[in-house]
């Protein structure tokens, strides 16, 4: 068998696998989106702007993705970083404990939540005895409860895409640098960031698009009043069994995550 | 005035003391080889003189100043690295211009200026352009060095940045080194395993054996008189030998042939005696000599011989010209030039 006709068979399972799982069913979307009673329409797409309420439940899940993505940069980089300069050891530990809260379900940590930012949880009783808060206060069914359960259900993805590339950087690099006069947070501003940066984009990405298509946990720390896309898109599946409209609102959110995306992809490009 | 001054340097990994106390005083202007085989300390020095890693007890002085608790920013330094540690993602140009930047030293202009300068003394101007993957190793090497002498640093460290070339760009890059220096007049020090580049560049060798200076002293005193075995083993292939003085002026070796040594030399003892290549001279065995010995391997170098002799038990290493050609197997007699003995 030639080397051209084995590449070909290993690459068969997952090309079928992609298309039967990924592409017929988008293919299936798309089309559902832009039929209705007689033949195709834009009627569903209309619907969604037809008032302000659905742009802007689009606009927050944008807007909380973006915040999210942020976050989990901000706190996986200084993690990552770390992880990639101790000794193995340590890092197998550290990439354990970065793990773990996957081996545990989404609803479950969820719930955690919770627990955690409630009315008699521990962070709101805890500000109401230092009497910085009314009585009334919890944090649950708030943007900020969304976007600090996203923040550590999505974290583990930013950290362990940042650690593949920080951990290929020679450490030398960084040496070289502060013997020409970089300070710490120069080399890294100089040498560690922009040698990462594909590592950076890449768990951005992924973390975007997982923030903005998630919706067991906005939902449970948003509640009902503050809803996200996927959310709505659910509601319309099992609620108003509405499959035309929440077609045109997945192409829609598809669009809106390709917005942001695409622009990112040509900066990074550019600095790649 | 001294450049660089080292007191009582210890440093330890862990429970293990890799440095036992290094004192070295370097001359402005001075260019130091310290040498030494892998695991002897060499770039622990050099990266503790850096700042890349910190004493465990000791001081480190450059112009007069305690630098020792300071990190390497803010010590006068540059430092060549055996890997080059180029910024990938930067050109020949900007990585030259990386330290004057950093270290904010003139305008935009007086910083190119100046850049344009260092790549010319390394003969890349045209490269400057490039990336580092787009330079072959020889060029990534000069850039490296460029981006070293750029900023005109009190001291020049150079971390064994020979060791990844080939033998004919080593030599050319030799020959570089020692005009740039001569040029420049930087106070360098310069790590390597390797003696003949430790001999051909520098004003003064420092051999260090085991985490401990061996010896110093310039490259001839060092070549000419080693103070232990180990300086005689390390420098020049020296063969050596286990030998009684005495008594008179007379060396026993294991298999009892005798060598006539200078008076002066003839402590009676144990000793072990120094033979370099350069000073044994091989003839037919039925000439006069002072040794005799058995050929046991013959090696062709093309401009000569590299001869494998048993002698009193051990095997020695001899170079003989083309006109002399014996056979394993046969006698040879051994004219000894200058005899050297040393503490067993």
């Amino acid at each position: 068998m030639t080397a051209r006709r084995e590449t070909l068979l290993l690459f068969a399972p997952g090309l079928a696998l992609l298309a039967l799982g990924f592409l017929l069913p988008i293919l299936r979307m798309l089309m559902l989106s832009v039929v209705g009673p007689d033949g195709i329409t834009a009627v569903h797409f209309a619907r969604f702007f037809q008032d302000s309420y659905y742009p802007s439940i689009l606009w927050r899940t944008v807007r909380l993705s973006l915040i999210i993505t942020v976050l989990t940069a901000a706190i996986g980089f200084p993690l990552a970083y770390i992880m990639s300069r101790v000794g193995l050891r340590l890092r197998l530990w550290l990439v354990v404990m970065v793990i773990l809260p996957l081996m545990t379900s989404v609803v479950v940590r969820t719930f955690g939540w919770m627990v955690l930012l409630g009315r008699s949880g521990p962070i709101a009783s805890t500000l109401r005895d230092h009497g910085l808060v009314g009585r009334g206060f919890s944090l649950m069914h708030t943007e900020t409860a969304i976007v600090l359960g996203m923040v550590q259900v999505l974290l583990p993805f930013m950290v362990l895409t940042l650690l593949g590339s920080l951990a290929r950087l020679d450490p030398r690099l960084e040496e070289a640098a502060r013997t020409m006069g970089c300070s710490f947070l120069q080399s890294f501003r100089h040498v560690v960031l922009p040698l990462s940066l594909p590592g950076l984009v890449a768990g951005s990405l992924l973390v975007f698009t997982l923030s903005a298509s998630s919706f067991v946990t906005p939902s449970l720390l948003g509640g009902a009043r503050i809803e996200v896309l996927a959310a709505s898109i659910y509601k319309s599946v099992t609620q108003t069994l509405d499959w035309n409209f929440a077609a045109a609102q997945a192409v829609i959110l598809f669009a809106g995550v390709a917005l942001v995306l695409i622009p990112y992809l040509r900066l990074t490009a550019r600095h790649g | 005035m001294s450049d660089l001054s080292l007191s009582q340097i210890h440093k330890s990994f862990g429970r293990t003391e890799v440095l036992h106390g290094i004192d070295l005083d370097i001359r402005s202007g001075e260019f130091v080889s310290l040498l030494g085989a892998s695991g002897c300390g060499k770039t622990t020095l050099l990266r503790i003189i850096a700042g890349l890693e910190t004493v465990t007890r000791g001081t480190v002085r450059i112009g007069g100043r305690d630098v020792t608790g300071l990190p390497p920013e803010h010590r006068d330094i540059a430092m060549m690295f055996q890997s080059y540690a180029l910024l990938p993602h930067l050109s020949a140009f900007e990585n030259v211009r990386f330290p004057l930047r950093m270290r904010r030293r003139g305008s935009r202009a007086e910083q190119a200026e100046r850049v344009e300068r260092a790549l010319e003394t390394v003969r890349l101007a045209d490269l400057g352009h490039r990336r580092p993957s787009q330079l072959s190793g020889g060029q990534q090497q000069r850039v490296a060095l460029a981006r070293a002498i750029v900023s005109n640093p009190q001291i020049l460290l150079l971390d064994e940045p020979l060791s990844n070339l080939d033998a004919r760009l080593r030599e050319e890059m030799q020959v570089e080194l020692i005009e740039i220096h001569r040029r420049l007049g930087l106070t360098t020090i310069f790590v390597t395993h390797d003696q003949d580049e430790a001999l051909s560049l520098s004003d003064r060798v420092v051999l260090m054996n085991a985490g401990r200076v061996e010896q110093q002293g310039s490259p001839r005193e060092i070549y000419a008189a080693p103070a232990t075995s180990f300086a005689s083993s390390f420098l020049g292939s020296a063969n050596l030998l286990p030998v009684t003085v005495g008594p008179g002026p007379v060396a026993r070796l294991a298999d009892g042939q005798q060598l006539a040594i200078p008076a002066g030399q003839a402590t009676p003892g144990e000793r072990l005696l120094v033979l370099r290549q350069e000073d044994v001279e091989m003839l037919p065995a039925e000439k006069a000599g002072d040794l005799k010995a058995r050929v046991a391997i013959r090696v062709y170098l093309g401009a000569r011989h590299r001869y494998m002799l048993d002698l009193a038990g051990q095997r020695i290493s001899v170079m003989a010209a083309n006109s002399l050609l014996l056979e394993p197997g046969e006698e040879v007699a051994l004219k000894v030039g200058r005899i050297l003995l040393l503490a067993r």
